[in-house]
């Protein structure tokens, strides 16, 4: 009891400032989401109550049986005209709930009206969508937390990173839709912006930073440049561009601005692995000959490059799992399911592999140039 | 010749050539990994299995090859493996409350010109299988923590033998601590990469910030990036407190002999 008092005590009062402000914006913040039914020009409608009204067991062609049931909800509208009145909805989901799901008491759903003759009789709508910003935003303030508690001023600077560069990339796209700048050149610009933030946010001004930002931007650049003549030379072949087909503009040049942004994170962890390590050897032993300094960072290397490429290849695979089980339900042949649903993922994997291989030696001799630099000085 | 052919001879060579025999190894966990999670997909086109289960099971296979076959099987890789098996299960429970309240599973509308041709009624619970994605995008950056952690803590165990269970478990903190910004870097751009496309294709059509804030796919990303992100936090303790048990454990059986 006594160690905890303590460690209260030693608190400052700008701590306890941070601390009082954190729960007002989070407060604020879940009050907000939960009442801001009238910043929307849809109508927004809270379930009060359901009931099931029709069970059909189906079975289609292939002989995948599902059940499909039919939903009677009555729901509250909460902006707009109609603002107190009773809605009668009507709900079609499914068990396996694909493209529906089964709604309960305190759903919050956008709705169309459908205008009535009569005025006295009641609402009458249909679902359109789910309101899911509250969820965001309850659990964007559960990783803010968890990453805070944790990670104290770390977990606080890497969640303030995360921010600022979603900002940035919003900001980009508008760019890019607004004014037409063509999309590789936002991508390369934007890709050295969040280096440079990410990295000293996370990592502070010092020469470890600069050595690890110089050794992401080449890692990058050098590891799209070997993608791009890859795609060149073979003409695409083997790269299926279908799911990206929703696309009204190239869907190429979209995904390799994509191949440029997605391997960033991972060239970025090795190239300040790499940097992180060498200026830890030598300012541990400054007498430490390049041979040696170069052999043990070489050996760093090694033990990191399997789990990196890895993370990618997970990160970018999954996602296609819930239509890779569409396509095999649907009798489609395998060869055909997997080159329709991965090949843009496992190029994006192995782009993202290459990135970060390649960026084990560039990091290496940018640290050690680096390393050779502070040494002359002093 | 095919992109994805060439790509991976690229890789190979690039990876032998800097990693050796590892280097080997790490290219040849990547179809392992690919084997088992294709293996996975097709056992939950069964709709009586669960697929929280065989995401269950399939992460144990998979930390096991980044773990044991990448590295080798030692005490180091197993309190690794144990983190990463814990971190998992506190996970899913709380991954799966997130996909069912928020609605995530399935697909998004920009998918259903392209599934119209499919039947969607297949009997297989997509709840379960968007839970299992979330956990499937994580395993990779949990396991590299734990094995980030595990490794340096042993460094630390042997400089100060002596040091007590709450100091080394502290030690633990701080190494993650450092990495936990990189890695939560890693994944998120890997994700926004990943849907550059369908944020390009909201900034198109001009959808309004409501729009996208609502909409499945914006949510469905958010929530992942979110979840990894708690995942990899998660693990933080967790591999720093078992191997911190683990540790002095050991320490203490030999004073006892």
């Amino acid at each position: 009891m006594n160690a905890i008092q303590n460690k209260y005590k030693q608190w400052t009062h700008q701590q306890w400032f941070f601390l009082a402000l954190f729960i007002v914006c989070w407060i604020a913040s879940i009050i907000f989401v939960n009442h801001n039914f009238s910043l929307y020009d849809r109508p927004i409608a809270k379930v009060i109550n359901t009931s099931v009204k029709e069970t059909t067991t189906v079975t289609d062609q292939y002989g995948n049986e599902d059940t499909q049931f039919i939903q009677e909800i009555n729901a509250e509208i909460k902006n707009g005209a109609h603002k107190g009145k009773l809605v009668h909805l009507t709900n079609e989901y499914s068990m396996s709930g694909a493209y529906d799901q089964p709604y309960e008491k305190g759903n919050d759903v956008f709705i169309t009206i459908e205008k009535s003759s009569d005025k006295n009789s009641q609402l009458i709508g249909d679902i359109t969508d789910v309101k899911r910003d509250k969820y965001i935003v309850a659990v964007g303030w559960i990783f803010m937390i968890v990453l805070l508690l944790i990670g104290k001023k770390q977990g606080f600077y890497a969640s303030v990173s995360l921010a600022v560069n979603l900002i940035i990339l919003s900001y980009a796209l508008d760019l890019n839709v607004n004014t037409g700048v063509n999309l590789l050149w936002i991508a390369a610009i934007i890709v050295i912006l969040f280096t440079i933030l990410s990295l000293i946010l996370v990592n502070g001004l010092n020469e470890k930073t600069y050595a690890a930002i110089v050794a992401t931007i080449l890692g990058t650049f050098s590891s799209l440049l070997i993608t791009y003549i890859v795609m060149e030379l073979t003409k695409d072949q083997g790269l299926n561009y279908e799911e990206m087909q929703f696309l009204t503009r190239p869907y190429r040049l979209v995904f390799i601005a994509g191949l440029f942004i997605g391997s960033l994170g991972a060239v970025m962890d090795v190239a300040i692995t790499m940097s992180a390590s060498i200026f830890e050897l030598y300012e541990q032993d400054q007498q430490i000959s390049m041979k040696t300094l170069k052999d043990s960072a070489f050996n760093i290397g090694k033990d990191i490059m399997g789990t990196m490429t890895n993370i990618l290849f997970f990160a970018y695979i999954s996602g296609s799992i819930p239509m890779l089980i569409l396509y095999m339900k649907n009798y489609s042949p395998l060869g055909f399911t997997l080159s329709m649903n991965l090949s843009l993922e496992l190029a994006r994997a192995l782009a993202g592999g290459i990135g970060i291989v390649l960026t084990i030696p560039i990091g290496l001799y940018i640290s050690l140039f680096f390393v050779k630099r502070k040494k002359a000085k002093s | 010749m095919n992109v994805l052919v060439v790509l991976a001879m690229i890789l190979f060579i690039l990876m032998v050539w800097i990693g050796g025999k590892k280097g080997a190894r790490s290219f040849v966990s990547l179809f392992l990994n690919g084997l088992v999670v294709l293996t996975t997909v097709w056992i939950m086109n069964d709709p009586h299995t669960n697929p929280i289960l065989l995401t269950v099971i399939a992460c144990v296979a998979i930390s096991m090859i980044n773990l044991f076959f990448i590295n080798q099987v030692n005490s180091k890789t197993i309190t690794a493996f144990i983190a990463t098996m814990v971190t998992i299960l506190i996970l899913i429970l709380f991954i799966y409350i997130v996909t069912k309240k928020s609605m995530i599973q399935g697909f998004g509308e920009e998918e259903i010109d392209e599934i119209s041709i499919f039947s969607i009624y297949l009997g297989i619970d997509f709840v379960k299988v968007g839970a299992a994605v979330i956990i499937m995008s994580t395993i990779g950056a949990i396991t590299d923590i734990a094995i980030s952690i595990t490794s340096p803590m042993r460094e630390v165990f042997k400089h100060q033998p002596n040091i007590r269970r709450k100091d080394l478990f502290k030690s633990g903190l701080t190494i993650g601590r450092d990495i936990l910004g990189s890695n939560t870097n890693t994944l998120f751009f890997a994700f926004i990469g990943g849907y550059m496309g369908l944020l390009l294709w909201f900034k198109d059509l001009s959808y309004s910030f409501g729009e996208i804030a609502n909409s499945k796919v914006f949510t469905a990303e958010m929530m992942t990036i979110c979840c990894s992100g708690i995942g990899i936090a998660l693990s933080i303790p967790v591999a720093a407190a078992i191997n911190a048990y683990y540790l002095v454990r050991r320490r203490e059986k030999k004073d006892d002999n």
